[in-house]
C-alpha cells in the first residue's frame, strides 16, 4: 500500500472524523465514509481515525481487512463485479468470471496495471431471477453471456490487446 | 467470595468456586483438559481452539470447558468417545497448517502442543489430512525474538498479552477466515510498530509462534 | 413534535387523525390514471428505470394528466420489469416484460385511447368480468400474501400509501396496551423467528423484557447473507414501513429505547428506501419522542453491512454494530440478556418483524389459522434456479414441496426433469425427488436434514451436479468463514479441498468415509451457527446422491457435465449443417474451427469451456454436445 504522505486524504478524512462523534462504535461508518469519498483506505487515514477514536491503530486495520468491502488500495477506474451467489452460479457466472479474467489478465480482487479495471466477485446482489448477473460501475445487469463481456468490455474502451503485463494484488 | 461448591470430574471431587470456569478449576486440581486458546483473567473467552471439549451428565453433547461456569454438583468427564474424537480431530486439523519443526524449535520442551499430544496420546504427523501449511514470512525485526506465523495456532494469547499485560496493544488478529493471522497495524515489521520487547508476547505463547532467540542458541 | 394538548389524546386518536390527513390528500390521485412502474433492484436489473424513463416522456409528450409511480417488488421477477396500470373505467391490469417499446404502445393506446393492451397483460388486479387475476392463475391460488400483501403496489417511499392501508395502525393499538400485553399477544401467536432457527418471538421478547439493565436495544437483521435470498431485500424496498412498524412494536414491548437496522452492504436501494421512510415516520410522529403521544420514545438508525455473511450471526452482528470485525462469540449469555454493549437485545430478522404489525391487528388466533400447528403463519421463498416462474412467493407453512415447486413455481424450466431442490442456502441441505410431497415447516426440514434457513429455495434439474453445488455452498463458507475457531477455519477448508479433487477427477474412494466424518465434527466442533451448518449441503447430498459422488471418483464422469475438469466440448460431425458460422464467431477463444470438408470442429488446447459455441449452435442442429468423461482428441 502507499506509504507517502497525502495531505489531501487526510484533510478529507479529518473533515469526515468532524462529522461524527468521535466513539469506537462508529468506526465502520467512518471507514465507509472514507471510503466513498477516497474510493479506498488510505495508511495514514486510518491510523488518523484509531488516534481520533482512542483505539489501536491495530484494531483498524483489523476492521479494515476483515471486510470485504474495504480496500486498501485505491480501485481501478471501473469496477467490474461479477456475482457468483447460488443461482448465478448455477447459471454460469463462474464462466463470466472466467472471460472477464482472461480478457482483462487479471484475477478477481485484482486492478490491471493501469488502473483502469478492477475485478471483483460478489455473493448475489439480490437479482438471481436474472443470473447471472454483473454490477458494473454500479449499474447492475442481468442475463450475461461470454459474449456480452466483450461487448461490456468495448463498451468502457477496453481495448483487446491492452490485457498485459503484471497486475497489483488487492488485500 | 462465595463459598466453595463440590464438582466431580472423571469421579474425583474438588472443590472450587461457583462461577469459576470448570477449565480452571479442573487445572487447578491438577486434571489437565487440553486448552490453547483459554485465558484465566478474560471474562470473555474466546473459546477458539475448540480443545478443551469435556462432558457434563445432562447435557447432550460436549461444551467448551473454558467457558463453562461452575456449579454445585456438576459432574463432569475429560474423557468421552464424543470428547476424544473432537479433541482428536481439531487437533489434527490444527497441525494440519502448522510448519511441525520440533527439532529446530527454541519451544521444543515447553509447548503445549507437544503436551496435548502426549497427555491425550495423539500423533504429531497427521496423515489423513491435506497439508494446509503455508510459507508466509517470519518476523525476526524485535531482535530478542521471533514471531513464525507458520507456527502459530491463533490462540490470541500473544496479542491478549500485549495489550493488558504490556499495556502496549500493537498485535492483533487481522484479516478473515483461512487468512486470519496475528499481525501489527498494516503487517508491518513488529519493531516498527511501536514494539517495547518486553517479551510478554512471547512468554503468553503456548506454540512455536513467538520464540525468544536465546531459546534458539542455548 | 407533539403539542402539550395532543398529549391528552390517545395514541389511537392520533392515529385516526393521521390517517384521515393522509387518506385526503390521496383522494384526488385515484380519480386520475396512474402507471405504476416496478423499480426493485430486480427491475432495475431488468431495465425498468429505462421502461419508467419511457413512460415519463412519452406522458409529458402528449399532455397527458397521469401518474407515475415507483413501487417494488411484486414478486414475479421473471416477468421484470413490471408495470401495473390503474386507468379510471378498468380494473387495474399488471403487464410483464415491458421495455420500452411497450411502455410507449402503453400509453398511446390505453392512456391515450381505451385499448387496455391485453395481449401482454398477465393479469388484473381486482376481480372483474373482463379479465383473470391473479388468483385466477396457480401461483396466485397457492398463495397466501401477508408481508407480502402490498409488495408492487404501494409506493414505498410514500409513507401516506401505508397508512391508508392501516398502517401503522397496530403500532397506535400497542401503545395502548401494557407492553406485556403486547408480548403475550405476540407469544400466543407462536410466531417462530424467520431468520433462520425458528426461535419463538414471543419468547425471546420475553426473556429480554424481564432482563435487568436500561438501555435496551432493538436490531432488525437485514443482512441476508444466503447467496441466492432476496425477500428480505425485497421487503425493505417495497414496504419497508412495514418492518418499522414491527420493530417498533418490538422495541415498545420490551422496554428499548434504541434500535438498528442492520442492512447488508450489497442493498444501496434498500438502504435509501429505509432512511426515506424512517425521516417520514420521524416527521409523522411515528418515530423519536413521545410517539403517537403515548410517552414512548424510541429512536432509530440504519448501519450498513460492510460485506461479511458471518454478520447474520447475532453475537457477530453486535460485534459489528460496535465497530469491531464480526466475530461471533461464545452463547450464552444470549444477546436477549446480554447484547449489544452488553445490554439486553432483541435481534429479529426483517420477515419476522414484518408479521407483528398483522398479528396486533388481527389477533394472535388469525395467524395460529395459517400453517401448521407449530409453525404457524406463512413462509416467504425465494423460488430460484430451474424453475419455470422464479421470483418470491408466499405460501403457507406446510406447503408440500411438489406444489410450490409445480403450482407455484410453474414446473421446470424448459420441461426438464425435476431433481433436487435446496433450500436454506449455505446452511441448509438438499431434497431429492422422494421428497416432494414433505410438507414444508420449520421441523419437517430441520428432520428431512434441510433448514428454513432464509428460505432461499433453488430448483436442480439433471444439468446441475450435486458434487459442484456441494462444493459451491462449501467454498462459500468457508470463504466467509470468520477464522476464528479451528473446526470452521481448518475442517471447512479440508472439506474444500476434498471436493475439489473429487470435482477435478482427483478423487480417491476413501475420500468419502473422511469427508463424511469431517462434517460430522466440523458440525459438532464449531463456535457458532456458520461453522455448525456449513457442512449440511455436503451431508444431504452425500446421503441422497452418493452415487454421483462415486461416479466423479471412479469413473472420472460427471453426470451431470457440469464439472469443468470432466467435460469435453465436441461437435458432431453428422450433425453439423456446414453451412452457418455461428459457432466458430461465438467462440472468445477461437478454439472453433472449419475443418476441410466444412464441418465445424473445436481444438481442445484452446478451448475454455465457455458453453457459448453449444448456446450459439441453433436449435434444429444441436450439433455442439459436452462429453464426459473428457475425452482429449476431438472425437470420441
Ligand atoms: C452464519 C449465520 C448467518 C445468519 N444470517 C442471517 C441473516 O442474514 N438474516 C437473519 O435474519 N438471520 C440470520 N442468521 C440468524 C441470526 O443469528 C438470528 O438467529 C436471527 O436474526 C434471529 O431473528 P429471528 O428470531 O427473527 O429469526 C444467521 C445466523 C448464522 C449462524
Ligand atoms: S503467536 Fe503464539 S500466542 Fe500468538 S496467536 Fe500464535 S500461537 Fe498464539
Ligand atoms: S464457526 Fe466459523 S464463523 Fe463461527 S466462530 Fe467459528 S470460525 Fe468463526
Ligand atoms: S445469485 Fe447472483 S444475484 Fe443472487
Ligand atoms: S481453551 Fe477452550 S476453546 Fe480454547
Amino acid at each position: 500500500m502507499p506509504d507517502v504522505e497525502n495531505h489531501d486524504e487526510l484533510r478529507q478524512v479529518t473533515e469526515i472524523l468532524q462529522r461524527h462523534s468521535l466513539e469506537p462504535g462508529n468506526l465502520i461508518p467512518i471507514l465507509q465514509e472514507v471510503q466513498e469519498e477516497l474510493q479506498y483506505l488510505p495508511r495514514e487515514g486510518m491510523r488518523l481515525v484509531g488516534r481520533s477514536l482512542g483505539i489501536p491503530e491495530v484494531d483498524v486495520y483489523s476492521v479494515a481487512t476483515f471486510y470485504n468491502q474495504f480496500r486498501l488500495n485505491p480501485p481501478g477506474r471501473n469496477q467490474i463485479k461479477v456475482c457468483l451467489g447460488t443461482a448465478c452460479h448455477m447459471m454460469g457466472g463462474y464462466i463470466i468470471l472466467d472471460c472477464f479474467e482472461r480478457r482483462l489478465n487479471v484475477h478477481e480482487g485484482e486492478t490491471t496495471p493501469d488502473r483502469e479495471f478492477s475485478l471483483e466477485r460478489v455473493a448475489c446482489v439480490g437479482c438471481c431471477t436474472l443470473a447471472p448477473v454483473t454490477v458494473v460501475n454500479e449499474k447492475t445487469e442481468g442475463k450475461v453471456t461470454p459474449t456480452r463481456v466483450d461487448g461490456i468490455l468495448a463498451g468502457l474502451g477496453f481495448k483487446k490487446d491492452q490485457a498485459a503485463g503484471k497486475v497489483e494484488a488487492e488485500v | 467470595m462465595a463459598a466453595k461448591v463440590k464438582i466431580t470430574i472423571d469421579g474425583r471431587e474438588i472443590e472450587a468456586s461457583p462461577g469459576d470456569r470448570l477449565l480452571w478449576a479442573a487445572l487447578d486440581s491438577g486434571i489437565y483438559i487440553p486448552h490453547l486458546c483459554g485465558i484465566r483473567e478474560e471474562n470473555h473467552p474466546p473459546a477458539s481452539c475448540r480443545l478443551c471439549f469435556v462432558e457434563i451428565a445432562g447435557m447432550p453433547n460436549p461444551v467448551t470447558s473454558c467457558t463453562q461456569p461452575v456449579t454445585a454438583g456438576m459432574v463432569v468427564y475429560t474423557r468421552s468417545s464424543q470428547v476424544d474424537r473432537l479433541v482428536r480431530r481439531g487437533f489434527q486439523l490444527l497441525l494440519s497448517a502448522y510448519h511441525l519443526r520440533c527439532g529446530e524449535c527454541p519451544k521444543n520442551h515447553t509447548c503445549e502442543i507437544r503436551r496435548i499430544a502426549k497427555e491425550r496420546g495423539l500423533k504429531l504427523r497427521v496423515k489423513d489430512l491435506r497439508p494446509l501449511d503455508r510459507d508466509l514470512p517470519v518476523d525476526a525485526s524485535a531482535g530478542d525474538f521471533v514471531y513464525d506465523p507458520n507456527r502459530c495456532v491463533l490462540c490470541g494469547q500473544c496479542a491478549w498479552a500485549c495489550r493488558h499485560r504490556a499495556g502496549v496493544g500493537i498485535l492483533g488478529f487481522v484479516r478473515r477466515g483461512m487468512e486470519r493471522r496475528i499481525a501489527t497495524f498494516g503487517e508491518a515489521p513488529i519493531l516498527a510498530s511501536g514494539c517495547t520487547r518486553c517479551g510478554e508476547c512471547v512468554k503468553a505463547c503456548p506454540a512455536g509462534g513467538l520464540t525468544f532467540q536465546k531459546e534458539a542458541s542455548g | 413534535m407533539k403539542t402539550a394538548a395532543t398529549l391528552e389524546v390517545a395514541p389511537d386518536q392520533i392515529y385516526r387523525d393521521l390517517q384521515h390527513a393522509a387518506r385526503q390528500r390521496l383522494t384526488g390521485e385515484k380519480e386520475e390514471p396512474l402507471v405504476m412502474v416496478g423499480t426493485a433492484t430486480c427491475g432495475r436489473a431488468a431495465g425498468a428505470l429505462d421502461t419508467l424513463a419511457a413512460f415519463k416522456e412519452e406522458i409529458v409528450r402528449r399532455h397527458l394528466s397521469v401518474r407515475v409511480r415507483e413501487v417494488g417488488c411484486l414478486g414475479d421477477c421473471y416477468l421484470e420489469p413490471m408495470v401495473i396500470i390503474q386507468k379510471p373505467g378498468y380494473p387495474p391490469f399488471i403487464y410483464g416484460e415491458v421495455d420500452e417499446g411497450k411502455a410507449r404502445r402503453l400509453v398511446a393506446d390505453f392512456l391515450v385511447n381505451d385499448d387496455p393492451c391485453l395481449e401482454f397483460a398477465m393479469a388484473a388486479l381486482e376481480p372483474n368480468d373482463i379479465f383473470p387475476t391473479l388468483a385466477d392463475y396457480p401461483r396466485g391460488f397457492y398463495e397466501q400474501r401477508v408481508i407480502t400483501e402490498l409488495c408492487g403496489i404501494i409506493d414505498p417511499t410514500e409513507i401516506d400509501q401505508y397508512l391508508d392501508h392501516e398502517g401503522y395502525a397496530a403500532l397506535a393499538r400497542a401503545l395502548s396496551m401494557d407492553p406485556g400485553e403486547v408480548v403475550a399477544q405476540v407469544k400466543e401467536s407462536k410466531l417462530r423467528g424467520r431468520g433462520g432457527a425458528g426461535f419463538p418471538t414471543g419468547l425471546k421478547w420475553e426473556t429480554c423484557r424481564k432482563a435487568p439493565g436500561t438501555p435496551k436495544y432493538v436490531i432488525c437483521n437485514a443482512d441476508e447473507g444466503d447467496p441466492g435470498a432476496f425477500m428480505d431485500r425485497a421487503l425493505l424496498e417495497s414496504n419497508p414501513h412495514q418492518v418499522l412498524e414491527g420493530l417498533l412494536i418490538a422495541a415498545y414491548a420490551v422496554g428499548a429505547s434504541q434500535g438498528y437496522i442492520y442492512v447488508r452492504a450489497e442493498y444501496p436501494l434498500a438502504v435509501e428506501r429505509l432512511k426515506t421512510a424512517l425521516d417520514q415516520a420521524r416527521q409523522r410522529g411515528l418515530l423519536g419522542e413521545n410517539i403517537l403521544g403515548s410517552g414512548f420514545s424510541l429512536d432509530l438508525a440504519v448501519f450498513q453491512g460492510s460485506g461479511a455473511f458471518v454478520c447474520g450471526e447475532e453475537t457477530a452482528l453486535i460485534a459489528s454494530l460496535e465497530g469491531r470485525p464480526g466475530i461471533p462469540s461464545h452463547r450464552p449469555p444470549f444477546p436477549a440478556v446480554s447484547g449489544l454493549y452488553g445490554q439486553p437485545t432483541v435481534i429479529n430478522n426483517v420477515k419476522t418483524l414484518s408479521y407483528v404489525p398483522h398479528i396486533l391487528r388481527q389477533g394472535p388466533d388469525w395467524f395460529r389459522g395459517i400453517g401448521t400447528t407449530d409453525s404457524p403463519g406463512t413462509a416467504v421463498f425465494a423460488l430460484a434456479g430451474k424453475v419455470a416462474n422464479t421470483g418470491m412467493v408466499e405460501v403457507p407453512m406446510g406447503t408440500t414441496l411438489r406444489r410450490l415447486v409445480f403450482d407455484v413455481g410453474g414446473g421446470i424450466k424448459d420441461g426438464k426433469e425435476f431433481k433436487a431442490v435446496l433450500i436454506g442456502g449455505p446452511s441448509g441441505g438438499c431434497l431429492p425427488e422422494t421428497a416432494l410431497d414433505l410438507a414444508i415447516d420449520f421441523d419437517s426440514l430441520q428432520q428431512a436434514g434441510a433448514m428454513m434457513g432464509s428460505g432461499g429455495l433453488v430448483v436442480l434439474d439433471a444439468d446441475d451436479c450435486m458434487v459442484e453445488i456441494a462444493r459451491f455452498f462449501l467454498e462459500f463458507t468457508q470463504k466467509e468463514s470468520c477464522g476464528k475457531c479451528t473446526f470452521c477455519r481448518l475442517g471447512t477448508k479440508q472439506m474444500l479441498e476434498i471436493l475439489t479433487d473429487i470435482t477435478k477427477g482427483r478423487g480417491k474412494p476413501e475420500d468419502l468415509t473422511l469427508l463424511w466424518e469431517l462434517a460430522g465434527d466440523v458440525k459438532a466442533g464449531s463456535l457458532c451457527g456458520l461453522g455448525k451448518t456449513a457442512p449440511n449441503p455436503v451431508l444431504s447430498t452425500l446421503r441422497h446422491f452418493r452415487h454421483e459422488y462415486e461416479v466423479h471418483i471412479d469413473e472420472g464422469r460427471c453426470p451431470a457435465r457440469m464439472c469443468q475438469d470432466l467435460i469435453t466440448y465436441y461437435i458432431v460431425p453428422q450433425k453439423c449443417t456446414k453451412l452457418c458460422n455461428v459457432c466458430v464467431g461465438s467462440c472468445p477463444a477461437e478454439a472453433v474451427y472449419t475443418r476441410p470438408d466444412g464441418i465445424k470442429a473445436i481444438n481442445q488446447e484452446l478451448c475454455i469451456k465457455c458453453n457459448n459455441c453449444l448456446v450459439t449452435c441453433p436449435p434444429e442442429h444441436q450439433a455442439v454436445v459436452k462429453i464426459s468423461p473428457p475425452s482429449p482428441a476431438e472425437g470420441a
